[in-house]
């Protein structure tokens, strides 16, 4: 990092999860161990071999007050989500009117958009009921419609990206809301991912019988998949410098991210997890920190044998003996796996790890796997004072990223 | 010849279930209430949609955006408009 690249900090927070529909009920569900992962409604499941995930509450998934009434009609249950993590990071950032529109960007990571709405739409088609495709399935269909929604409901006129990388979708938005800051880009990004659940992925990983049949036990023993979730997080960021300026209140520090490619196969990590090894080690050297500076890894820890083993081996092979005194937990347990929003809701579990002091729980694990030379921190949460921690997401095709956070 | 308001009833259902405003019902929206904007909240593609569902249902085409503009300024219009081209076509 060069010497003069400014501090950057997060000073608004939001989400909606199968957990939470705010911050501090997603802090409370964290600290009881909580697990949001039951049986799907969202669509008929029937004839899947798993039929769980961890869905957001009814309450949590109506678009909010005040969104005009024909753009109300045009949303994703993902634009939702959105909507609603990021009214609460903005009203959290106290932001209203404190920094001009064009100077606030937007970097949101997703990976299926509106599919859920345009297979709807599509079975109505087949099944003969409406022979119209309606405007709304292909307005709301691209992963950039959220983020088009976010700055047309908040006025939000700076840079705007949405990107997509697998799994580590919103890992990477988080990346580049930090270099827009570091390279002066804008003064303010609004970051995160968003991501519901539709058929698409729910009858992929099922074929891939990629899903666990319980709700998943990220590295348990005896794990046998993921299960799936939906949600939002959103963070807002800006320079130290600002929010000083501004008084803003400081969450955390965001200090890097590395990211890197397996180049390998479609679905599966690196067998070694040299892939998932650099990234670490990237977002390590770009925030200046050694190994023995972490206390706390969020992992990737999806739950399927082969992800658990590899994540293991590469954290073992970054951080060798500073492994032993690791805290490592996966927050899947607890919200499923959101794909692309699994970054933002995941460097959020740890921003509120950092800020209260507690290790978020890794929720259904019974028997650690031996492999693991590191503290899982099985089923409860506990009190702990954390100085940095890293929060790893790992996509299909393999895209890897690893954040680095801080205490404020 | 449609019974002007048999056809002012079938246009209410038809923007309620082809443009899905779900919160609205057929008495709720007045004959001579503007459609778009500041009426029911309708927006330039919710007009294309419409085009496309006045073709469909009617086989009345919609040349241009300034007969579009005084055929959907309100449910009269709208009646109006298609009544004139039914007995223009008969």
């Amino acid at each position: 990092m060069a010497p003069s690249a400014p501090q950057v900090v997060v000073t608004g927070l939001g989400t909606v999860n199968a957990l939470a529909g705010s911050v501090s009920e997603f802090v409370a569900a964290l600290r009881a161990g909580t697990c949001g992962i039951g049986p799907v409604t969202v669509f008929d499941s029937t004839g899947y071999r798993s039929r769980i995930a961890a869905e957001v509450r009814p309450a949590d998934a109506d678009a909010p007050a005040g969104v005009a009434s024909a753009l109300r009609r045009r949303l994703s249950r993902s634009d939702v989500f959105a909507l609603r993590a990021t009214a609460e990071a903005l009203a959290d950032a106290g932001l209203a009117g404190a920094v001009p529109r064009e100077r606030i960007g937007l970097a949101i990571g997703g990976t299926t958009g509106g599919m859920l709405r345009g297979e709807e739409s599509l079975r109505e088609r087949i099944q003969g009921t409406r022979d119209q495709y309606p405007s709304a399935s292909v307005l709301g269909a691209p992963i950039s419609a959220s983020a088009d929604v976010l700055a047309d409901a908040f006025d939000l006129a700076g840079p705007r990206l949405s990107l997509s990388t697998a799994c580590s979708s919103s890992a990477n938005a988080l990346g580049a809301a930090l270099d827009w800051i570091s390279l002066g880009r804008a003064d303010v990004v609004v970051t995160g991912g968003t991501e519901s659940l539709c058929r698409m992925t729910f009858a992929g990983f099922n074929a891939l019988h990629a899903l666990s049949l319980a709700p998943c036990r990220p590295f348990d023993r005896e794990r046998s998949g993921l299960s799936l979730g939906e949600g939002a997080a959103i963070l807002v960021v800006e320079s130290a410098e600002h929010a000083a300026r501004r008084g803003a209140r400081v969450h955390a520090e965001l200090l890097s991210y590395g990211n890197s490619a397996d180049a390998h196969h479609l679905t599966a990590p690196h067998p070694e997890g040299t892939g998932a090894a650099l990234a670490m080690r990237r977002a390590l050297a770009r925030a200046g920190l050694a190994p023995e500076d972490i206390d706390y890894i969020n992992a990737h820890g999806t739950g399927t044998p082969l992800n658990d083993t590899v994540e293991a081996m590469a954290i073992t092979a970054v951080f060798g003996e500073a492994a032993a005194r690791l805290a490592v937990s996966s927050t899947k347990g607890a919200v499923g796996h959101t794909l692309g929003a699994a970054g933002a809701i995941e460097a959020l579990a740890t921003i509120l790890a950092l800020r209260d002091g507690f290790l978020p729980p890794t929720v259904n694990l019974t028997d650690p796997d031996p492999t693991c030379a590191f503290d899982l921190v099985p089923r409860d949460s506990r009190s702990a004072t954390l100085r940095y921690a890293l929060s790893n997401s790992y996509g299909f095709g393999g895209n890897n990223t690893s954040v680095v956070l801080g205490r404020a | 010849m449609t019974d002007p308001q048999d056809l002012k009833q079938r246009l209410k259902e038809l923007l309620i279930t082809g443009l899905r405003l779900q919160e609205v019902a057929p008495a709720g929206i007045a004959d001579d209430q503007p459609i778009f904007v500041e009426g029911l909240g309708l927006d330039s593609i919710d007009a294309l949609e419409l085009v496309v569902l006045i073709e469909e249902h009617f086989g009345i085409a919609i040349p241009d955006e300034e007969v579009g503009k005084k055929a959907f300024a309100s449910i009269n219009a709208l009646a109006e408009f298609i009544a004139a081209e039914q007995s223009r076509g008969a």
